[in-house]
């Protein structure tokens, strides 16, 4: 089985608003993300999340996957969970995590990465979103 | 049979690819594929900032060069917030345990050249510190 990794990243910085994930780091337009050739499922996706807690409060956070790569639908998938009692100091770093998936794509069709700060806005949160697709 | 490569480094500017090339007292270890290998099997990977600077922000790999096969493949490792820089008794640290990619499944060809760089993304937290494992099959 061969597997193959395509990733997004960006800020939601609005509570309650799906925010499309469009850039990879220095690539600032990396254009749409197209199932690769080959490619029959999505295996898993790989995500990290975090909060700039700019305001004292707690939120969650959630992926959105769309868009005609996936011929099943849309699918939603949970992604963080954070809060702080106070705006003025701390930090924390978390590892991504690995959800196995198995759900069908449609080859050279584009997946639209959406990230979600749900709850109470806390300010800015980051999403980066790794698809992992199988033959 | 298994054979690893770590390789580590660190990200001193936001949306920059760094190329990650050193081994602690290893300066220039061998960037050569094992002469076998047919896969990147597993991916053990930390990341993490100094928070030296206010933010969220995220931290991903690429894995290229001319032995990564379909070509270069992208890859979420971690994330992290910094609600303010604190100094002294205060602070506190970032630790990221290792994320764990079990059959990554990543084709590449052996005795040849994998690239392997990073990115710090979103907020520029400082310094990241990076480290990774590849186990090759």
């Amino acid at each position: 089985m061969t597997k193959q990794y395509r990733s997004r990243e960006g800020e939601a910085t609005a509570v309650d608003t799906k925010t499309q994930l469009t850039t990879l780091g220095s690539e600032t337009a990396p254009g749409p993300l197209l199932v690769p050739a080959g490619m029959t499922k999505l295996a898993a996706a790989i995500v990290a999340a975090s909060a700039n807690y700019a305001a004292a409060t707690g939120s969650s956070g959630l992926v959105r996957l769309e868009g005609p790569g996936l011929p099943a639908g849309p699918e939603v998938l949970a992604a963080t969970a954070e809060g702080s009692n106070v705006a003025t100091g701390g930090a924390h770093t978390s590892r991504a995590v690995i959800i196995p998936l198995d759900v069908p794509v449609t080859t050279s069709q584009e997946i639209l990465i959406f990230g979600e700060m749900v709850g109470t806005d806390v300010g800015q949160m980051s999403f980066g979103v790794t698809l992992v697709f199988s033959s | 049979m298994t054979k690893t490569l770590t390789l580590e480094g660190d990200l001193g500017t936001v949306d920059a690819r760094t190329a990650i090339t050193t081994q602690g007292s290893v300066v220039a270890p061998s960037l050569v594929t094992p002469a076998a290998a047919k896969k990147i099997d597993r991916i053990v990977c930390a990341c993490a900032p100094d928070g030296l600077a206010v933010g969220s922000g995220v931290f991903f790999l690429r894995l290229g060069g001319s032995a990564v096969q379909r070509g270069e493949q992208t890859i979420m490792v971690s994330s992290a917030g910094v609600i303010a820089v604190q100094a002294g008794s205060d602070a506190a640290p970032n630790v990221n345990f290792p994320i764990i990619i079990e059959n990554a499944d990543i084709d590449v060809s052996g005795g040849d050249t994998i690239a392997v760089s990073a990115e710090m993304a979103g907020s520029d937290l400082g310094t990241g510190h990076i480290v990774v494992t590849l186990i090759f099959a």
